[in-house]
């Protein structure tokens, strides 16, 4: 291994990758874009149904289900009008208006009506669900039970009064697509080093196929690798472990490496590396959005290499998990990462020779 | 112009394209993201509470859980498969009824009831599922709601599926991929292998040479976007009319691949390109999606102009009427364009020169 070689030729990429000026700035605009996705996605998840209440008299049993109930919260405001104003502005996903009578009617068993505001656009499963708990109310209230108990029993951890916001769920996707989108750059200096010819000027000096693979995947890794790393760490995906964190990102970069070595071997120009690159592109991401979205992540779905690296992101970052609840992922990422980085070295190789 | 000349050259681009991997891509890739947004996405990203059931007889509760909207509803065959459901979230919370559940209920009988709840579910989704649980187990004994529910809407705006919102995202990508993609990139490896210095010495002229390339999109843009449609029953009554917005979009999108095309000096600066101004034709797209987003902020990039009166027609049931004036700026923006590319096309014949 000549490492004064590598050097030369990693020194060489790099120029080449910062002199075009514009792709460079394009590099930079697509961080800044996802950090500002980041920040303009909302911050907190709304977990509670919000529905507006006028009542001169309200029924006990009302405060009933809402204690009962932690998802629900029944805010009491001064007039019908105040109500309507703060169901049209969104403020509530329904208001309810009790007759003044309601209390002598339920006892007479005489039904009262309730009007209950919806705003236009508000989905048919809230209409239905503020219906039933009118109903509740008024089963309650005149004091008919129900032999039913319906005991919770919690699964997992209990994130109720503390969700994920959805901008920290996606990201260990933006970290996967930040490194996935460096496989264009890589397999297309490769490429045009082949389209161009240039591999073999560079095979007649001392320099060795070896070196010139190590060069490449070093550049690869190091460019996947510190984008990653800068994006997560405006994100604040760095704030909790950050190591383990750092790990799994130049995992994720060799990892990248290899699938550009794959993919600049079977393009024969750039413009078929990239038409390679956007399925891979969609492959590795499959992880990440089923994680963003959690339920029905299948078993086939630990397949796909991108998987330890996403998952390993988004246990430490959102759940604080340590080394003892990833380091079977991280190990499951490296031996990904042998396997492909020599695949993707023996097919680039055969096409070299 | 010579209409004989610019039909042989978009023969050629016909009869070449297939070789291409590109062109092939053009067609798939949008089919499969149509698939899988619809039936991944299109789910995925529904707001419903979800249960899971286990019927262990043949309860009455489940086809009216299946029949109401607040809820979506699973039956899963055994205990175990839904215990595993729920903690990997695939449903919010699971019940097991057991095969007496409804005689126990019509006799009167105390009924425990176990509903195991997935930890990361909203707290809104529990309650949800709960009171709709007890209200429908009310209805099975035979309980009326001693209440009269009068409901209001307020407001005109509409309620939008996940399904409906997603659709703009797949007919604009359909669009933009054939429309940009296929005579930018086709432009670029002309200009790389200098083939279009050997054309403009043949009879033909570089505005033909771009015009053949230019309807290469359109056709293949509109031809798509048909597809699409079709595979989203997303026609409505007016087909004449969608067609024509696919077109016009078509137009407004080959115009920005033959612009790029032609400024781009490499299919590297090409994808760079587009990598940014993805983000700017995706935009009208990403805020319809979200409809608390400000809505007039759409209007301010071109492409607003092809998803807005789509959506309009497709999906509103609009007619000409309502969407002449956004097509009339469609109308106008494409011929900026074309304006823009003549210029191009101008300029590079006095280089040539």
């Amino acid at each position: 291994m000549n490492w004064r070689s590598i050097g030369a030729i990693i020194s060489k990429d790099f120029t080449l990758f910062f002199r075009n000026r514009f792709f460079v700035v394009i590099t930079v605009l697509a961080l800044v874009m996802f950090a500002v996705i980041y920040f303009v996605m909302p911050s907190s998840v709304d977990e509670t149904l919000e529905i507006g209440l006028y009542a001169p008299v309200v029924p006990p049993a009302m405060e009933l289900i809402q204690g009962a109930e932690e998802g629900l919260e029944i805010v009491e405001v001064e007039s019908e009008e105040a109500l309507k104003k703060g169901v049209t502005e969104g403020a509530y996903v329904a208001g309810m208006v009790f007759p003044p009578d309601i209390m002598e009617k339920l006892a007479l068993n005489q039904p009262p009506e309730i009007t209950v505001y919806f705003a236009s656009d508000m989905p048919d499963e809230i209409r239905e669900v503020v219906s039933a708990i009118i109903a509740e109310m008024a089963y309650l209230e005149t004091g008919q039970t129900l032999n039913i108990a319906l005991h919770p029993k919690l699964l997992g951890r209990d994130m109720a009064g503390s969700q994920i916001p959805q901008r920290d769920r996606v990201r260990s996707l933006f970290a996967v697509f930040v490194l996935m989108t460096e496989t264009f750059g890589l397999a297309g200096l490769i490429s045009e080093e082949v389209e161009r010819r240039t591999a073999w000027a560079l095979l007649v000096t001392p320099m060795t196929v070896k070196d010139l693979f190590t060069a490449k995947a070093v550049l690869g890794t190091i460019l996947a690798f510190s984008q990653a790393l800068l994006l997560l760490v405006v994100v604040g995906g760095m704030n909790a472990q950050p190591l383990i964190i750092a790990i799994a990102l130049l995992l994720g970069a060799v990892l990248v490496t290899g699938v550009a070595f794959l993919m600049a071997s079977l393009g024969k120009d750039f413009l078929s590396v990239t038409a390679w690159g956007v399925p891979a592109l969609v492959v590795l991401s499959i992880p990440a959005v089923a994680i963003m979205i959690p339920g029905p992540v299948s078993d086939w779905i630990k397949a796909i290499p991108s998987y330890y690296l996403t998952d390993t992101i988004y246990q430490v970052s959102n759940f604080g998990a340590g080394w003892s609840d990833v380091w079977r992922n991280l190990l499951i990422l490296a031996g990904f990462n042998a396997v492909i980085i020599s695949a993707g070295i023996a097919v680039l190789r055969r096409k070299f020779q | 112009m010579n209409l004989r000349h610019t039909g042989i050259l978009l023969r050629k681009e016909f009869f070449q394209g297939p070789k291409n991997f590109f062109f092939v891509f053009v067609f798939v890739v949008p089919i499969v993201i149509s698939l899988v947004v619809t039936l991944v996405f299109g789910t995925l990203f529904a707001d419903q509470a979800t249960l899971g059931i286990v019927d262990e007889g043949d309860s009455q509760l489940v086809p009216m859980i299946e029949a109401h909207t607040s809820v979506a509803s699973k039956e899963y065959g055994t205990a175990s498969e839904l215990k595993e459901a729920v903690a990997e979230g695939a449903v919010d919370a699971g019940l097991i009824l057991p095969d007496d559940f409804d005689s126990s209920i019509l006799q009167g009988d105390k009924v425990e009831l176990p509903i195991y709840v997935w930890g990361q579910s909203l707290a809104k989704d529990r309650t949800i599922l709960v009171v709709t649980v007890t209200n429908l187990v009310r209805e099975l004994s035979g309980q009326e709601a001693p209440v009269k529910i009068k409901t209001v809407p307020l407001g005109d705006r509409e309620s939008i599926p996940w399904e409906d919102r997603l659709l703009p995202f797949i007919v604009l990508m359909t669009v933009t991929v054939a429309g940009v993609a296929l005579p930018g990139t086709s432009l670029l490896h002309e200009k790389e292998k200098k083939t279009v210095d050997a054309l403009v010495v043949t009879p033909a002229t570089i505005g033909e040479v771009f015009l053949a390339k230019g309807l290469l999109g359109v056709i293949i843009g509109v031809l798509m976007g048909v597809v699409i449609l079709a595979l989203n029953q997303a026609f409505g009554s007016q087909p004449g009319l969608l067609v024509l917005l696919l077109f016009l979009g078509s137009i407004m999108a080959a115009g920005i691949g033959l612009l790029v095309g032609s400024i781009a000096k490499d299919l590297t600066s090409f994808f760079a390109t587009m990598k940014i101004l993805g983000i700017l034709l995706y935009a009208p797209v990403v805020i319809y999606m979200f409809p608390e987003l400000p809505q007039w902020i759409g209007k301010v990039f071109p492409t607003y102009y092809i998803v807005e009166p789509i959506v309009e027609v497709s999906q509103r049931g609009g007619a000409w009427p309502e969407i002449a004036i956004n097509v009339f700026v469609l109308i106008g923006l494409n011929i900026i364009l074309i304006a823009l590319v003549a210029f191009t096309i101008t300029r590079k014949r006095q280089y040539a020169v």
